[in-house]
């Protein structure tokens, strides 16, 4: 099990319009400590997504949430004038899909976390809640552990994009060098 | 972090009696527009702003892959979203022109909203997508279709920008690229890293 496809996902129990950590952030499903990778780990976020609202409900009833993407203590999403915003908004991508809701963002390139570092999702909730329901939010990651982190770093080093498909690649690139016949001696 | 996918949400919500503001609230109010008023979801002084004009550094290369706005149908009071580079516009009519760009219901934010009747998907793609060479400012105007009432909530709209940030050693790859007449997307950047390190590599 070194590459895992993972997920992660967080439902509020409370109105907050504060920016908070969905893994540690003190409200809803939490987990014992923030999220870090080990020197053996390397972590790529596929996909980030939260609860969506369309404009007009940002003004009446309704609720939206944002997702920024933390690393050590770098956020991902600026703005232009490269102050930090509060992320993806839910309506971009929103989760859960549907009908109503499809998503315009795409996470690509995806966001590498490598050996060593912190990282962490956060959310904030906007629109006039109380009684629209609670935030949710939505992380889908890959966790390469082990020998195909190290894979994933010589890819990274290379310049090429880390996926499952490009470390079995590697791989095969490995196996393939290994098991080629000698060459022939020369007199 | 040298290549970062980005985005941008433009409302016309600030504190009532505001205008504009830098940052978000839920107590916000929708900011008055009047018919075919124009203005910059970054500078314009209406709704969610930045600080100044987005503009790229002798480091940076953007390339803007998505535009979006709320769709004008008998539900909802949209516009239309124009991207301007230095002083041109980039939509425009057969005759040469001035438009006021892509309209929501073409590309529509949020993707599936609801026109009273159907759900709205894009008939829009912005491809091939917009450069931002290093040095140049950009801009991306909203259009309003209808006349937008204050403290109203139906007249709430919004814009949706998606681009990619290149900086640093990947704005000089994507530059790189563009000479090259090849497309600058995440990919041909790695490509091209590769294509360097394959060359080096034969090179001892």
């Amino acid at each position: 099990m070194a590459m895992r496809s993972q997920i992660y996902q967080y439902l509020a129990t409370a109105d907050s319009t504060s920016q908070a950590s969905i893994f540690v952030g003190g409200d809803g499903n939490n987990i014992t400590k923030p999220a870090e990778t080990t020197a053996t780990q390397f972590v790529v976020i596929e996909q980030v997504a939260s609860t969506p609202s369309t404009p007009i409900t940002l003004t009446s009833t309704g609720m939206g949430a944002y997702t920024q993407v933390r690393i050590n203590t770098t956020d991902y999403f600026l703005n232009p004038d490269n102050r930090p915003n509060y992320g993806v908004p839910g309506t971009a991508s929103p989760y859960p899909r549907s009908v109503q809701f499809q998503p315009s963002f795409n996470l690509y390139p995806d966001v590498y976390v490598l050996p060593g570092q912190v990282w962490d999702v956060l959310i904030v909730v906007t629109g006039r809640t109380g009684t629209a329901g609670r935030p949710e939010a939505f992380v889908k990651y890959t966790l390469y552990d082990g020998p195909d982190a190290l894979i994933a770093n010589k890819l990274l080093e290379l310049g090429i994009s880390v996926s499952p498909a490009n470390v079995d690649w590697y791989k095969r690139s490995l196996i393939s060098a290994q098991s080629a016949p000698p060459a022939p001696a020369q007199d | 972090m040298a290549m970062r996918s980005q985005i941008y949400e433009w409302t016309n919500l600030a504190p009532a009696g505001t205008g504009s503001t830098l940052t978000r609230a839920i107590t916000d109010d929708t900011v008055a527009m009047t018919l075919a008023q124009q203005v910059s979801v970054f500078t314009g002084g209406v709704g969610y702003n930045i600080t100044k004009p987005a503009e790229t550094t002798a480091t940076q290369f953007v390339v803007i892959e998505d535009i979006a706005c709320s769709p004008d149908d008998t539900t909802n009071q949209g516009g239309d979203v124009q991207i301007r580079i230095n002083t041109t516009d980039y939509f425009q009519n057969p005759d040469v022109t001035q438009m006021s760009g892509v309209s929501g219901t073409a590309s529509p934010y949020p993707r599936g909203i609801s026109d009273g009747t159907n759900n709205l998907l894009k008939s829009f793609d912005l491809y091939p997508d917009v450069y931002v060479l290093p040095g140049q400012v950009w801009d991306v105007l909203y259009t309003a279709n209808t006349a937008l009432t204050a403290s109203t909530t139906a007249d709430c709209v919004a814009a949706f920008i998606k681009y990619t940030l290149y900086d640093g050693p990947d704005a000089l790859i994507a530059n790189k690229l563009l000479e090259l007449g090849i497309t600058v997307n995440p990919a041909n950047v790695d490509w091209y890293k590769r294509t360097l390190i394959e060359q080096q590599a034969g090179g001892f």
